[in-house]
């Protein structure tokens, strides 16, 4: 006889589990469910197998205690399986399917999630001249979903980062400047963060639901760190750095009229940064070329004297490298 | 075809499929086995292994009656299993994704029906806390328009690369949003050639008639997104790298395929101009060295020394012009 189908058997498990408002024992599962083994053992070790396979496939099967020998009972909980009914109209369906057809992802994703929605009858369509979105792929970025579902369920989070564990209560997700970051409240550190997710290290773990405690009114927006040098870093210091008139208006406008602290005949300007990470600062006043200057403090204007004459001193110099 | 074999998968298709009949009532095989990746013959039998399904005593919410014709499928699927599963969270965080970096582009919700859909999926799911933001340029919404009228655009454009302003015609082919900034791929008559322009840059835009005989038509896939196509003043630069620092230049689009020599990383990237080079250099730092062409090898460090003399000089003194 041929052997019965496993996906015949996790399939009649779910239609139980989902029909009983009472959690099952094993015994009763098994029972109603064809194709679990006679010895209690194996049996046990069969439906564990598959409760689990239920679990991965995001399905919530809900262990509560029972009466009886066999203390623990089991059932899916109808509310937390099937989506909401959200009301879409054909128009707002059809707008959705617009938006996935139109933003790159990576993976097909969003083309299953519109499955489920029931866009089934009609394929997403876009013209070819629509405009594409790329919002780097979430193949790359494992941590970007188990993060979006930490902030719905307000769990906290634990991951790593630049080599140390953080602990984060998170407040919201940000792409700008083609990088996805997430913006909460460190615990460590007592104070807001903001991570680019691509540095996060790992994938992240989540606590349970609501067993984040953001700080009373704390605001994502007014949190979310605007520029690199003030990602996830440690402590906070102030550099000054002095911007030429050539590059003084674009400077102005990336960081605010704000950061500017001296404005000097000629249009130069002085602005004064918010660093938690010099390395990342160092970089960026690089960008500028001989445009700017670290003015303060002496350790940073170092790091970038230091960074320079390892290049002019290095022992190999470009010109006696030797040709392919 | 697919060739997913793991229950799990199975399981997850088979829901999908269920829930999309239960919706659709009867569909041509072909057209339901397409949808959902598997031949004709392979969707038959997942069915027919779904119809044995249900549990005792079969009330009507789990009763399931598959119909299969030659050429069609029906279903009658029972509420149990008709009823569309809650988003996982990727699938979630993919819609509330999209739906609002789509609304970040201008024109792309006249009716309001994607703000509409977006707010009905925030109050089931909880997607609030997302935001995206791309850059909203100038000539963004002309170059949106003349790409879909297929109108031709002479523009001027500033290459930051080169530092210089250019006058060009371009037929532009296809529009898209990528490391936080918009871009227009175009053929580009001064070139001669197509050419990839960053419409922040674009300086001015005026629809013209087409007079060249290049109408492309845009392509309907996402496959050429990542390929790279050259600025307007690109050449190649082969560059040698410590392995540690071969992060520094892997999300550059232009990059090549990196190999290993002796032990180090070297690849080709296209360049814009100079500065552009010295800027990478410089953050790459002096693992970093420039294989081909022997006459940009020494740019980096012309350009180390060059900001070094500021150093030097007294603090704060901009150095004279």
């Amino acid at each position: 006889m041929q052997r019965l189908d496993r996906l015949e058997r996790v399939t009649d498990l779910l239609l139980v589990l989902l029909d009983t408002s009472q959690p099952l024992s094993l015994r009763e599962i098994a029972d109603r469910v064809p194709g679990y083994p006679d010895s209690h053992g194996a049996r046990r070790q069969a439906f564990e197998r598959d409760k689990r396979l239920l679990r991965d496939e995001g399905i919530p099967v809900l262990v509560e205690p029972i009466g009886g020998e066999d203390q623990l009972g089991y059932r899916v909980d109808p509310d937390a399986y099937y989506l909401p009914d959200l009301g879409l109209e054909a128009e707002e369906q059809a707008a959705l399917n617009l938006a996935v057809a139109g933003v790159h992802l990576g993976q097909p994703i969003g083309h299953d999630a519109l499955l489920k929605l029931g866009a089934g009858a009609e394929s997403p369509l876009r013209s070819g001249t629509a405009p594409l979105v790329d919002l780097r792929s979430i193949d790359g970025l494992p941590a970007l979903p188990i993060l979006f579902d930490a902030i719905r369920t307000a769990a906290a989070v634990e991951f790593d980062y630049r080599g140390e564990p953080r602990h984060v209560d998170l407040a919201g997700l940000r792409f700008r400047s083609g990088h996805w970051y997430v913006v909460g409240h460190d615990r460590d550190r007592g104070d807001a963060r903001t991570f680019r997710v691509d540095r996060i290290e790992g994938i992240p773990t989540l606590g349970g639901p609501s067993s984040a405690h953001l700080p009373d009114g704390f605001d994502a927006e007014l949190h979310f760190s605007r520029e690199p040098w003030q990602f996830g870093g440690g402590d906070e210091f102030e550099v000054d750095v002095l911007v030429d008139p050539a590059e003084a208006g674009r400077v102005v406008a990336e960081l605010g009229p704000d950061s500017v602290v001296e404005r000097r005949i000629g249009g130069a300007v002085v602005v004064r940064l918010t660093v938690t990470d010099q390395d990342a600062l160092v970089l960026w006043v690089l960008d500028l070329l001989d445009h700017a200057e670290v003015l303060r403090p002496e350790a940073t204007r170092h790091a970038v004297i230091d960074r320079l004459t390892a290049l002019v001193g290095r022992s190999t110099p470009p010109s006696e490298e030797p040709r392919r | 075809m697919s060739t997913l074999t793991d229950t799990a998968a199975r399981l997850r298709r088979l829901l999908a499929i269920l829930a999309w009949l239960a919706q659709v009532g009867e569909a041509p095989i072909d057209e339901a086995a397409a949808r959902f990746d598997l031949t004709p013959e392979a969707l038959v039998t997942e069915l027919e292994m779904a119809a044995c399904c249900g549990v005792p005593p079969y009330t009507p919410d789990q009763l399931m009656e598959i119909v299969v014709t030659e050429s069609t499928v029906s279903t009658r699927v029972g509420t149990a299993l008709a009823r569309p599963r809650q988003l996982s969270p990727p699938e979630g965080f993919a819609l509330a994704a999209s739906a609002r970096a789509l609304l970040t582009v201008p024109g792309s919700d006249e009716t309001g029906a994607l703000s509409r859909a977006l707010a009905k999926l925030d109050r089931a799911l909880g997607g609030e806390e997302i935001a995206v933001e791309l850059d909203a340029p100038e000539f963004l919404a002309v170059a949106r328009d003349a790409l879909a009228a297929r109108q031709h655009l002479a523009i001027s454009y500033y290459s930051a690369s080169s530092d210089r302003v250019t006058e060009r015609t371009i037929a532009p082919i296809r529009l898209f949003a990528s490391e936080g900034h918009w871009y227009v791929d175009a053929w580009c008559t001064l070139a001669g050639d197509q050419r990839r322009f960053r419409v922040d840059r674009i300086g001015s835009a005026t629809p013209v008639e087409p007079t060249g005989p290049h109408a492309f038509e845009p392509p309907d896939d996402r496959a050429g997104l990542d390929a790279f196509v050259p600025g307007p003043d690109s050449r190649k630069v082969r560059l040698s790298l410590d392995p540690s620092s071969a992060w520094l230049v892997e999300s550059i689009p232009s990059a090549g395929a990196p190999e290993t020599v002796d032990g180090r990383i070297e690849l080709e990237v296209f360049v814009g101009g100079d500065a552009w080079l010295e800027r990478l250099l410089l953050r790459v730092g002096p693992d970093g060295f420039v294989v081909d062409p022997p006459d940009v090898q020494s740019l980096a460090t012309t350009a180390a020394s060059r900001i070094l003399d500021r150093y030097r000089s007294a603090e704060g003194t901009p150095p004279a012009h």
